[in-house]
C-alpha cells in the first residue's frame, strides 16, 4: 500500500466529509488465559477536516486501542475506520502517528530521528535538509540536532516525536497522550505549542489524553470514553477561540462537567471491573 | 566507564589485597627456594620472569603465541560473521530459525570437546581443527545473543517503524539490530572467553604448535616456571581480547549511552 502516489481528492465545497471516520468499531483481546476481553464497543466517531479531536476516559479504557486501529497498527475485531477516502487497512502516509514516550531512537540524534521517516522514502538531501530546518525551528529544536535523546530533556523529547512525525506532512496526526510524561509546566509549553501548531497548519488532529483540563484546553471537541467495554459516554463541544486562557470560566465549567461525568460513568451499577 | 576525573581512593581494602598477593608471591619465592615445596609443583616469581624472558628471547615462544592469535582470529572472525549473520537472517525471515533452530539447538548441546577427536580425523591436527574448534565454542553464542537481543527490542520502536512504513528489512536495519547492539556485545565477548578454552584444549590435546602445545609440552617436561608463565600469558591474553571487544562496544556505543 505505500506503492504510488495516494491521490488526494480536491475537496473543495464538500465540508461536510469527515477526515476520519470510525463507524462501529469493536475490539476483543484474548487475554492469558483464552478467556475475551472486550476492549471497546460499538465506536462511532467522525472528526472533521481540520479539527482537533480529544479522547478521554479512565485508565484502561481502550483509548490507546483505538487510536492503534486508527493508525492502522492494531487491527479491529469488526467495524471500519475510513481516513480521507480511504478504508483503513494498515498504516499509511497519511497518518502520522505521536507515542506517548515519544519512542525516539536513542542510536540515533535528533536530527537523523527526525528524518528518519523522510530517509525511507527516500526524500533527496537538500530537501530533507531545507524541511528539517523548518521543523527544527518550528519545534523549538534549533542547536540541538546533533544531540542524542539521552542528552536532552523529556519536553525536548516530546517536541523531536512530533517533529519526526510532522515532518512527513500526514493527512491527519493521531497522538497518543503524548505529554502525560513531562513535568506540568513543560506540558503547558508544549500544549500551548501545539495549539499553535494546530492554527497554523489546521491538520486534522485526533488526541488521547487523560487530563481532562489539557483536553479542554485544546481541543474543538471532547469526546469521553465510558469504563471497559468502552462506548462513547458524551461528547463535549468547546467553541471557544485561540488563544485560550486557561482560567477562562467556560472552559473550567466543562472541565467540571466532565469530571462529574466520569464519575457517574464509574460509579455506575453494572461495574465491569469485577469479571 | 571509569572517568579520569574520578580519581580512586586506596582503601584499606586495597591494602589488604595487595598484602594478600605480596604474601603469596613471597611464600612461593620462598618455599621453592629453600627447597620446602619441589619446584615441580609450584615456581618461584623470579623464576616464573626468567623464564618468561628466556623462551621469548631464545625464539621460543613467538612462532607458537602466532599461530595461536591466528587461529583464535580466524575462528572468532568467522564465528562474528556466522553468528551475527545467521541471527539476521533469523530475524528477517522467522520461518529460516524454525527449520534450523532445532539442528543449532542440537550441535550446541554436544559437548565441543567431545568431537575434537572427529575434528582431528577430519581437518588434521594442524590450524583447521583449531579453527573449527573454536568457531563452534563460539558461533552459538553470539548467534544466539544477536536473536534474543532482536527479539527484546521495545515494542514502541516497531510502532515506529510501521507507522513510517519501513519495510521487514529496513525494519531489521534501522530499528531491531541497532537495539540489539548490547546483547551482540554481551555474546561476543562470552564467545571470546570461550574461544579461548577452545584454542588452548584443542592445542594441548594435539597439535606441532600454539601456546596450547608449549603448555603440554612445559608440562611433560616437569618445568613448572614455563607452565606458570604460559598460564599468566594466556590469561592476559584472553583479558586483553575481551576488553578489546568492549572498547569496540564503547567506540560504536558510547555516544548515545546516559552516562
Ligand atoms: N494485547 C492485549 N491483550 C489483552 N488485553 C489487552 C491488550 N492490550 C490491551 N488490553 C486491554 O484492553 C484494555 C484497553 O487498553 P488500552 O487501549 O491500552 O487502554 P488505555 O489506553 O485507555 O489506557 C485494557 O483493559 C487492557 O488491559
Ligand atoms: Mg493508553
Amino acid at each position: 500500500m505505500s506503492l504510488g502516489l495516494s491521490i488526494r481528492r480536491q475537496n473543495k465545497g464538500c465540508e461536510t466529509m469527515p477526515d476520519i471516520k470510525i463507524k462501529n468499531i469493536n475490539k476483543t483481546y484474548t487475554d492469558a488465559s483464552g478467556a475475551p476481553v472486550e476492549a471497546i464497543k460499538d465506536i462511532n466517531i467522525d472528526i472533521k477536516d481540520g479539527e482537533f479531536v480529544s479522547i478521554v476516559g479512565p485508565s484502561g479504557c481502550g483509548k490507546s486501542t483505538l487510536l492503534e486501529i486508527v493508525a492502522g497498527l492494531l487491527e479491529q475485531t469488526s467495524g471500519e475506520v475510513i481516513v480521507g477516502d480511504d478504508t483503513v487497512k494498515g498504516t499509511s502516509r497519511d497518518i502520522g502517528v505521536v507515542f506517548q514516550d515519544s519512542a525516539l531512537f536513542p542510536w540515533k540524534t535528533v536530527k537523523k530521528n527526525i528524518l528518519y521517516g523522510l530517509e525511507l522514502s527516500k526524500v533527496p538531501r537538500e530537501e530533507q535538509e531545507e524541511k528539517l530546518k523548518n521543523y527544527l525551528e518550528l519545534m523549538n529544536l534549533t542547536g540541538f540536532e546533533d544531540k542524542y535523546p539521552s542528552q536532552l530533556s523529556g519536553g525536548m523529547r516530546q517536541r523531536a516525536g512530533i517533529a519526526r512525525t510532522l515532518i512527513m506532512d500526514p493527512k491527519v496526526t493521531l497522538m497518543d497522550e503524548p505529554f502525560s510524561a513531562v513535568d506540568h509546566l513543560t506540558r503547558c509549553t508544549l500544549q500551548e505549542e501545539l495549539v499553535r501548531i494546530h492554527e497554523k497548519e489546521k491538520k486534522t488532529v485526533l488526541f488521547i489524553t487523560h487530563d481532562i483540563s489539557e483536553a479542554v484546553f485544546l481541543s474543538d471537541r471532547v469526546i469521553l470514553l465510558s469504563p471497559r467495554p468502552s462506548v462513547v459516554q458524551n461528547e463535549y463541544k468547546i467553541n471557544v477561540k485561540h488563544p485560550r486562557s486557561r482560567s477562562d470560566d467556560y472552559l473550567v465549567q466543562i472541565t467540571a462537567r466532565i469530571v462529574a461525568d466520569i464519575n457517574r460513568g464509574a460509579a455506575a451499577p453494572e461495574n465491569d471491573y469485577i469479571i | 566507564m571509569e572517568g579520569k576525573t574520578k580519581r580512586k581512593k586506596i582503601t584499606i581494602i586495597n591494602i589488604l589485597q595487595i598484602a594478600t598477593l605480596a604474601a603469596l608471591l613471597l611464600y612461593m619465592q620462598i618455599a621453592v627456594k629453600t627447597g620446602a615445596v619441589s619446584k615441580v609443583f609450584l615456581a618461584a616469581p623470579t623464576d616464573i620472569v626468567r623464564e618468561g624472558i628466556e623462551i621469548i628471547a631464545d625464539g621460543t615462544l613467538i612462532p607458537h603465541f602466532l599461530i595461536s592469535v591466528e587461529e583464535i582470529l580466524v575462528g572468532y572472525g568467522l564465528a562474528t560473521a556466522v553468528g551475527i549473520g545467521l541471527g539476521i537472517l533469523w530475524t528477517i525471515f522467522p520461518k529460516t530459525e524454525e527449520y534450523a533452530n532445532v539442528f543449532c539447538a542440537a550441535v550446541m548441546a554436544i559437548p565441543k570437546v567431545a568431537i575434537l577427536p572427529l575434528l582431528i580425523l577430519w581437518f588434521g591436527i594442524g590450524f583447521l581443527s583449531k579453527v573449527v574448534l573454536i568457531f563452534l565454542f563460539a558461533v552459538f553464542t553470539i548467534l544466539y545473543n544477536t536473536v534474543t537481543g532482536a527479539k527484546q527490542c521495545k515494542e514502541s520502536y516497531l510502532k515506529v517503524a510501521k507507522v513510517f512504513e519501513a519495510t521487514n528489512i529496513e525494519t531489521v536495519f534501522t530499528v531491531i539490530l541497532p537495539s540489539a547492539l548490547p546483547s551482540v556485545f554481551n555474546g561476543l565477548r562470552l564467545a571470546a572467553a570461550t574461544a579461548f578454552t577452545g584454542v588452548v584444549f584443542s592445542e594441548m590435546q594435539s597439535a606441532k604448535a600454539g601456546i596450547g602445545f608449549l603448555l603440554s609440552e612445559a608440562q611433560s617436561l616437569l618445568n613448572s616456571s614455563r607452565v606458570f608463565f604460559l598460564i599468566i600469558l594466556i590469561t592476559v591474553m584472553s583479558v586483553v581480547f575481551v576488553k578489546a571487544i568492549s572498547l569496540v562496544e564503547y567506540a560504536i556505543c558510547h555516544k548515545w549511552r546516559r552516562v
